[in-house]
C-alpha cells in the first residue's frame, strides 16, 4: 500500500505517494524527476545515485524513500548557490574532469559531502571518499585533481 | 533492480521492535543500514514480507562507557560514526582501522556495526539474481540441496566477509542480543555458525542490540590487515585480528581470520606457539606454516583455496610482526 | 616548419568541455532519464540453458495480467534474423544463458516483472560447449548447422615470404598467450526507448556511437529504409568500442512497441550487463618471431584462437580478422603470415573490448618482443628502435606514414623515465617495462557537416558525430571557432537526431577528429568564403586580403577597420539580393584504395613505461607510475587529449591487471560492478604526459587521432610486471594470482632456460 511521505528536497518540500518498497533514486527520478542522481549498478557499488542527506554521502539506490522523511537531501540539481556554480561544479569543468558525465553527479556530491566535513582534504582521503564511486572514462586522475583544487579554492576564498 | 513488494514497519522504541519480531515469527527480517539487506532482496535471495528498519532506533544508536569502563556500542551506530568516535579511534585504534576497511565511504555511512556483524554471507552462486540462478539449479541457501562451491556438500559454505569481527574477537567483546522479555550477552567468539546459511546463534526474533568491548581491551596490542584485490570497496581475499592480552606475564594471543569461510576461524594452535615461544622470528615463521593447515578445507570461492591459504600464511606472520613491532615501540617509548 | 599552437587563436588551447555545465549540473539527459508519455516498461524472458530446445511456450497468463499491454514471441518476428546464425527472438533452439525467447511490455516494471515470471517455457537440454578447445573436439556437437567444425570465421593471410624470411633468422622464438573474457563495463547500462508506434516509422533513443550503424543495421533488419528510423542519441555513458551497432534488447523494445503502440523502455539489469555485454571472449595468440642476431625483426607468423561465443556477431566481427596488420604496423618486417580462427561454443557472444581487441594482440607481440631482446642481450627500448617505421615509411601491409613521431616518443618516454638508470639496477620485485602502439585515424571513410552563422554572428554546427565524454564536440567547436575567427563558445553544436544530423558514419575507429574535423573546417571554409565575399564589397579590398579574428573581419593590417561578423551577415541579408551564411562540407578520404590498411592516412603514434612494484607474497601488483608519450599530430585540445591518455592508461591497467568475467558453464560468476574488478581511486598510477605533435598533412590542423592510440602502448604495464618478477605473465589479466604462479614457475625454470616449447 501507498503511503503519502513529505521529502526535503533541495530545501524544497513535494508530498510523494510510495510504495514501501520505493528506493530513494527511484522517487527522486520518477516521481520528483530530479534524474542528475543516476541509476547504474542498483546495488550499492558505483555511487552514481549519490545524494546527501543530513550531511553525509548516502546511496540512494540503497535507501528506502520511506525512510528518508524528517531528513535534509541534497542531490546535484542542489548545490548551486545564489552566485553560480558550486566550486566543485567550477573546478570538474575547469581541470578536464568531465567526461561522459554519467557518473559525475554523483562524484561531486560525494566530494561535496567530503569537503563540507574536511575542506583541507590529503590525496589518500579525496581517493578514500571516492573510491566507491566508478567511472571508466577519466581514470579518476582529473576527478582527484578537481577535488583537490576546488578545496584550495574554497579554502583561498574564506 | 527492484524490490520485491514487503511491508513496512518503522517501531517508535526497542520494545515496540521486539515486539512486532516476535508476531512476525519468520516473516521478519530487521533492518539497520540496509546495505546488506536491500541487496539481497533485489536480487531475490530474500524476500520478507516484513522489513523492520531499527536504524532510527535511538537506544541502538549511541557509543557509551558503563560503570566498569567497558565500551557499549548500539548495533544501529553507523560505521562512520564509529570509526570518527574518540573513544575508538583513541583507545581502539584497531577497531577503528578495520571499520574503516569497510566497503566506501558511502556504505559505511549507511551500514552499522550490528548489520556488519550479521551480515549475510557471500557466494559466487548465491548472490546473484534470480535470472541467473535459475541456470544453474537451486543449493541449499535457496530452497535446493546441492552446494556449488563444493559440490556433495550438505551444507552451504558461503563466506563470512565481515571485517570488524576479526578485531572484536580478538578484543574478546560481548553481543548483546535482545528479544521480546529476554536477553543475554554473547563472547563475539562464540557468535558464529560454520554454517554459510544459518551463520549465528541468533534466535528467531532476537536481535543483536549493542557490541561490548571490555575495559581490559584499552590499549591491548593488537594488530588488523586486509588483503584485498582492490583497496577502497571491495570485499577481503582474507583479513586478520590479532590482539596480545596482558594476562600477567604469559599474555593471551589470539589471532583471527574472516573472509575464507563460513565464519571466521580462530588459530589457536597458531596462537599458541607464540604464546610458548614469544614474538621470535622461527617462531612467527612457524606460527604461519602452522596458520595454512589450522585453517582447514577451503573452497574456491572468489578466491582459489590454495592462494587463499597462501594469504593467510602472509597475514598471520605480519600481523605477528606487527604486534611485535608495536611492543618494541611501547618498550622503546617506556 | 611546424606551426606553433601561439599563431592560433583557438586551437591548441586548453578548453574545457562545452557540456560541462551540463554534466555537472545533472541536467544533462541520459536515455534512461527520459519518460515518454505513454510509455510502457519491457523485460526480456532468456533462456536458463547453455543449449536447449524449446519445447513450449505458453504465455497465456502472462496475457490476461493486468497492466500488460504486450507480449512477444518468435511467432511475432519468423525468420527475422539480427545475425547471420542469430534469429530476433529463438525459434526452437537456445544457444547460450541469456538467450532471448521472449518479452513484455507493461505499464511499470513492477508488472512486467510479474508478467515475464508468469510465462512458462519448457526445455530439453542439450550437451553444451563452453571452451574452444571442447569446440575443437571430433564429435563435439556443432552448434551451427554449417559450420561443421564450429568454426564461426576463417581466416588466412600471408604477405612476403614467410618461409624464406624464417630461414635466413638467425634466431626464432614462439610464444602462447591467453586472454580471458572482459567486458567494456561502461557506467551506464544498456538501455532503450522504442517509439514504433506509426507504422513504417521507428524512433529510437539509446545511448551509442555511431547512430548512422544504428539507422543501418535496424532498419535493414526490420525492413524499414535506414531514413525511416530515427535515432536520438543524448549523451552516452561510456562506449568504449561496444556501442556501435544494436543490440537484441534494441529490436525487442522496437517490437514490443510495434505491438502495443506505445513508446517502450528496456534498461538491462546489472545482471543482465553481463549478459548482453559482447566484450573480449576468451583468445589465444600462438606466435613466432624470427629476427637477425642484431634485432632485426624479419619475420611473424601468428594464430589467432577467438571463442565468439553462441553467435557470429557479423557486422562488427570482420576486425578480427584483420588485426593482423598490427603486428608490421610500428615494426617492419619482411613476411608475415597470420591465421584467424573464431570458434563457436555456448558461452555469451562475444565482440571485443575496449580497443577492439588491439590490445591483446600487442601484447602477445611486445611480450614476445621484450623476451627476444632478452634472449639476445639487448635492451628492450634498443630492439624497439631499431625496427620502428619512420614518417615516410610504407610498411609491409602497406601503411604509409605521412607522419611519424614513434622514434620521438620512444627517446621522450625513456628519458622522462631515467630509463637506462633503472632498466636492469631496480631492487627485486620492482619493475619497468616499455610499450609502444599506434592507431589508424579512421579508416577509408567519409563525413559531412553544415554551419550556419545566425544574424548575431552566432553559429550554428551542425554535425553527426555523437560525443561520448571524449570531447568530439569540443574538438568540433574549436576547429570552428579557430577557421571562422569567432570563439568556441559562439559555436553551438547541433548533433543527436539522425534527421538532422548530416552524412558521419560516428565515433569509432577513432575517426572523429581525422574526419569530422576535417568536414568541419571544409564547411567552414565554405561559410568563411561566403562571409568574405560580402565583407570584400563592404571594405573594398579583395577576399584574399581580409583576416577573420576575434569575431571581426578587417583588411590584413587595418584592424581599425573591423567589422563585425554581425554587421556583415545582417546587411546583407537583409539587402536586395543578399543572402545568407549557410556553409557546407563534406570530406571524403582521398584514398586511392578500399584496402584497409593502405586507405587509413593517419596514425597516431606512442610509447609509455611503466613502473610496478610486485608484492611477492601476495602476488599483488602496484602500478606506481606511466609515462606516456604521445603523438596525435596536434593536439586541437591539450586538455581533452589528457583527459583520453589517463582514460585508456586506466583502462590498459585495468584490461592487463584486474578485469576478468570469471566463466563457469556459461555464466559469469562475478557480474557485478563490485566482483569484476574495474581499479578505483586508489589503484590509479602517477601519468606524466608528453605531447609529440608532429603537424600531419592530412589532419585537420595536422591533428591525428588519440582516441585508442594510448591504449595499445599500455602493454608497458605487463612488461614491467614480468621485468619485476623476472618471467613473463602468458595469461591475462595479471591476478596475483597468476603472478604468484609465474614467480614459482620462474623458480622451477631455474634461471634462463627457454620458455616455451618451440613448433
Amino acid at each position: 500500500m501507498k503511503k503519502m511521505i513529505v521529502l526535503n528536497v533541495n530545501g524544497e518540500t513535494h508530498e510523494v505517494a510510495v510504495n514501501p518498497w520505493k528506493t530513494l533514486v527511484d522517487v527522486l527520478r520518477n516521481d520528483l524527476r530530479l534524474t542528475g542522481a543516476k541509476r547504474a549498478c542498483e546495488m550499492g557499488t558505483c555511487g552514481a545515485c549519490t545524494v546527501i542527506m543530513d550531511g553525509q554521502a548516502i546511496l540512494s539506490c540503497l535507501t528506502l524513500a520511506v525512510e528518508c522523511e524528517g531528513h535534509l537531501i541534497t542531490t546535484i540539481e542542489g548545490i548551486e548557490g545564489p552566485d553560480g556554480l558550486h566550486s566543485l561544479q567550477k573546478s570538474f569543468i575547469e581541470n578536464g574532469a568531465v567526461q561522459c558525465g554519467f557518473c559525475t553527479p554523483g562524484i561531486i556530491m560525494t566530494a561535496k559531502a567530503l569537503l563540507d566535513e574536511n575542506p583541507n582534504p590529503d590525496d589518500i582521503e579525496i581517493k578514500d571518499a571516492l573510491s566507491g564511486n566508478y567511472c571508466r572514462c577519466t581514470g579518476h586522475i582529473k576527478t582527484i585533481e578537481a577535488v583537490r583544487m576546488a578545496a584550495q579554492t574554497d579554502r583561498e576564498g574564506d | 533492480m527492484r524490490l520485491p513488494q514487503f511491508e513496512y514497519l518503522r517501531p517508535d522504541s526497542l520494545k515496540e521492535c521486539l515486539l512486532m519480531l516476535e508476531e512476525s515469527n519468520t516473516d521478519a527480517r530487521v533492518m539497520s543500514g540496509g546495505t546488506g539487506l536491500l541487496v539481497n532482496m533485489k536480487h531475490g535471495v530474500i524476500y520478507p514480507k516484513r522489513v523492520v528498519s531499527i536504524k532510527s532506533l535511538s537506544e541502538l544508536s549511541s557509543i557509551t562507557k558503563d560503570s566498569e569502563g567497558n565500551v557499549q556500542i548500539g548495533a544501529c551506530v553507523t560505521l562512520s560514526n564509529l570509526s570518527k568516535h574518540p573513544l575508538i579511534s583513541q583507545k581502539f585504534p584497531v577497531l577503528h582501522n578495520a571499520v574503516r576497511s569497510v566497503g566506501s565511504m558511502h556504505i559505511r555511512n549507511m551500514a552499522t556495526l550490528g548489520g556488519n556483524i550479521c551480515l549475510e554471507t557471500r557466494c559466487w552462486y548465491y548472490n546473484q539474481s534470480r535470472q541467473w540462478r535459475q541456470a544453474k539449479g537451486l543449493c541449499h541457501r535457496t530452497g535446493g540441496s546441492v552446494c556449488h562451491a563444493i559440490s556433495g556438500s550438505k551444507r552451504c559454505h558461503a563466506i563470512n566477509s565481515s571485517d570488524t569481527v576479526v578485531v572484536l574477537m580478538a578484543l574478546d567483546a560481548l553481543v548483546y542480543v535482545m528479544k521480546k522479555d529476554q536477553e543475554r550477552s554473547i563472547p563475539i567468539r562464540e557468535f558464529f555458525k560454520d554454517n554459510g546459511a544459518h551463520n549465528t546463534v541468533l534466535e528467531e526474533g532476537e536481535i543483536v542490540a549493542s557490541i561490548v568491548i571490555p575495559k581490559t581491551a584499552e590499549f591491548t596490542p593488537a594488530k588488523y590487515i586486509k588483503i584485498q584485490h582492490r583497496q577502497g570497496i571491495d570485499f577481503a581475499i582474507a583479513s586478520i585480528g590479532a590482539a596480545l592480552k596482558r594476562n600477567g606475564k604469559a599474555g593471551e594471543m589470539t589471532i583471527v581470520v574472516n573472509s575464507i569461510a563460513s565464519a571466521p576461524v580462530m588459530l589457536k594452535k597458531t596462537s599458541q606457539i607464540i604464546m610458548e615461544s614469544g614474538f621470535k622470528e622461527d617462531a612467527i615463521l612457524k606460527a604461519a606454516k602452522e596458520a595454512r593447515s589450522e585453517i582447514g578445507t577451503l573452497t574456491n570461492l572468489f578466491s582459489s583455496a590454495g592462494y587463499k591459504r597462501q594469504i593467510v600464511e602472509v597475514l598471520v606472520r605480519r600481523v605477528l610482526y606487527g604486534i611485535k613491532d608495536e611492543m618494541d615501540l611501547r618498550r622503546d617509548k617506556a | 616548419m611546424p606551426i606553433k599552437a601561439k599563431e592560433y587563436g583557438v586551437i591548441g588551447k586548453r578548453q574545457p568541455k562545452k557540456d560541462g555545465l551540463l554534466k555537472t549540473t545533472g541536467r544533462s539527459q541520459f536515455t534512461d532519464d527520459i519518460i515518454l508519455p505513454g510509455m510502457l516498461y519491457g523485460k526480456i524472458i532468456r533462456s536458463p540453458l547453455a543449449r536447449g530446445k524449446i519445447i513450449k511456450i505458453d504465455t497465456k497468463r502472462a496475457e490476461r495480467l493486468a497492466g500488460v499491454k504486450a507480449v512477444i514471441t518468435q511467432k511475432d518476428c519468423p525468420g527475422i534474423m539480427t545475425d547471420l546464425d542469430r534469429q530476433l527472438l529463438c525459434n526452437d533452439t537456445v544457444n547460450f544463458v541469456g538467450d532471448e525467447v521472449a518479452a513484455v511490455a507493461a505499464i511499470d516494471d513492477d508488472t512486467a516483472a510479474e508478467a515475464a515470471a508468469l510465462i512458462k517455457i519448457e526445455y530439453k537440454p542439450l550437451e553444451a560447449l563452453f571452451s574452444i578447445e571442447k569446440a575443437n573436439d571430433k564429435g563435439a556437437p556443432v552448434i551451427h548447422s554449417g559450420h561443421e567444425n564450429n568454426y564461426a570465421d576463417e581466416f588466412d593471410y600471408e604477405i612476403g615470404n614467410v618461409d624464406e624470411a624464417f630461414s635466413v633468422s638467425e634466431y626464432v622464438r614462439v610464444g602462447e598467450y591467453a586472454f580471458n573474457p572482459n567486458h567494456n563495463c561502461y557506467a551506464e547500462h544498456h538501455v532503450v526507448i522504442a517509439d514504433y508506434s506509426i507504422p513504417g516509422k521507428l524512433s529510437i533513443w539509446m545511448p551509442n556511437q555511431s547512430p548512422l550503424f544504428i539507422q543501418k543495421s535496424m532498419g535493414g533488419i526490420l525492413g524499414i529504409s535506414e531514413g525511416n528510423v530515427r535515432v536520438f542519441n543524448l549523451n552516452t555513458g561510456g562506449a568504449f568500442s561496444g556501442r556501435i551497432g544494436p543490440r537484441k534488447h534494441d529490436f525487442i523494445a522496437a517490437l514490443l512497441s510495434k505491438k502495443s503502440l506505445r513508446p517502450v523502455k528496456i534498461r538491462c539489469t546489472a545482471d543482465e550487463e553481463f549478459i548482453v555485454y559482447s566484450g573480449g571472449g576468451y583468445s589465444r595468440y600462438i606466435i613466432k618471431t624470427g629476427v637477425m642476431k642484431d634485432g632485426t625483426i624479419k619475420a611473424t607468423d601468428a594464430t589467432y584462437l577467438f571463442d565468439c561465443g553462441a553467435y557470429w556477431i557479423s557486422g562488427v566481427n570482420f576486425l578480427h580478422r584483420l588485426k593482423y596488420h598490427l603486428f608490421p604496423q610500428i615494426y617492419h618486417m619482411n613476411a608475415l603470415r597470420w591465421k584467424e580462427r573464431a570458434i563457436y561454443t555456448n558461452n555469451p557472444p562475444n565482440m571485443y573490448p575496449h580497443g577492439a581487441g588491439f590490445l591483446q594482440l600487442k601484447l602477445a607481440q611486445e611480450t614476445e618482443l621484450d623476451l627476444i631482446a632478452q634472449d639476445l642481450g639487448m635492451d628492450p627500448v634498443e630492439i624497439r628502435l631499431k625496427n620502428a617505421v619512420s614518417k615516410g615509411d610504407t610498411n609491409l601491409t602497406r601503411a604509409h606514414y605521412a607522419s611519424c613521431g614513434l622514434k620521438e616518443c620512444i627517446q621522450k618516454t625513456t628519458k622522462i623515465s631515467l630509463w637506462k638508470k633503472k632498466y636492469g639496477k631496480l631492487p627485486p620485485y620492482k619493475g619497468i617495462g616499455i610499450g609502444c602502439g599506434a592507431m589508424n585515424s579512421g579508416g577509408y571513410d567519409r563525413s559531412a557537416a553544415l554551419v550556419k552563422i545566425g544574424e548575431d554572428g552566432r553559429c550554428s554546427l551542425f554535425i553527426g558525430l555523437p560525443d561520448m565524454g571524449q570531447g568530439s564536440h569540443t574538438t568540433m567547436a574549436m576547429i570552428a571557432a579557430e577557421t571562422l575567427g569567432i570563439a568556441t563558445e559562439d559555436v553551438d553544436i547541433v548533433a543527436g537526431d539522425t534527421d538532422a544530423a548530416p552524412f558521419d558514419i560516428g565515433a569509432f575507429a577513432q575517426r572523429g577528429t581525422f574526419f569530422t574535423g576535417n568536414a568541419v573546417k571544409v564547411a567552414c571554409l565554405d561559410a568563411k568564403k561566403q562571409l568574405a565575399a560580402v565583407a570584400s564589397k563592404k571594405l573594398g579590398v579583395k577576399p584574399s586580403m581580409l583576416i577573420f579574428r576575434d569575431r571581426k573581419i578587417f583588411p590584413k593590417g587595418k584592424p581599425g577597420k573591423a567589422l563585425t561578423l554581425k554587421d556583415v551577415i545582417s546587411s546583407d541579408m537583409n539587402s536586395m539580393g543578399g543572402s545568407c551564411i549557410m556553409g557546407r562540407g563534406f570530406y571524403n578520404s582521398p584514398a586511392k584504395t578500399m584496402e584497409p590498411w593502405e586507405s587509413t592516412l593517419a596514425y597516431s603514434f606512442g610509447a609509455q613505461v611503466a613502473e610496478v612494484e610486485v608484492d611477492q607474497e601476495t602476488g599483488i601488483v602496484t602500478l606506481i607510475r606511466v609515462t606516456v608519450a604521445h603523438d596525435v599530430g596536434f593536439a586541437i585540445n591539450p586538455m581533452a587529449v589528457e583527459g583520453q591518455i589517463d582514460g585508456q592508461v586506466f583502462s590498459g591497467m585495468g584490461q592487463i591487471m584486474t578485469e576478468e568475467c570469471i566463466m563457469e558453464r556459461g555464466v559469469v560468476l562475478n557480474p557485478s560492478f563490485l566482483d569484476y574488478r574495474l581499479p578505483r581511486t586508489f589503484e590509479v598510477p602517477e601519468i606524466d604526459y608528453s605531447i609529440v605533435e608532429t603537424i600531419d598533412p592530412y589532419g585537420p590542423f595536422g591533428a591525428k587521432e588519440v582516441g585508442e592510440g594510448p591504449l595499445v602502448c599500455t602493454m608497458a604495464i605487463a612488461n614491467a610486471v614480468s621485468n619485476a618478477i623476472g618471467y613473463p605473465v602468458k595469461e591475462y589479466p595479471i591476478t596475483p594470482e597468476r603472478v604468484l604462479q609465474a614467480i614459482q614457475n620462474k623458480k622451477k625454470a631455474k634461471g634462463n632456460e627457454p620458455l616455451d616449447r618451440l613448433f
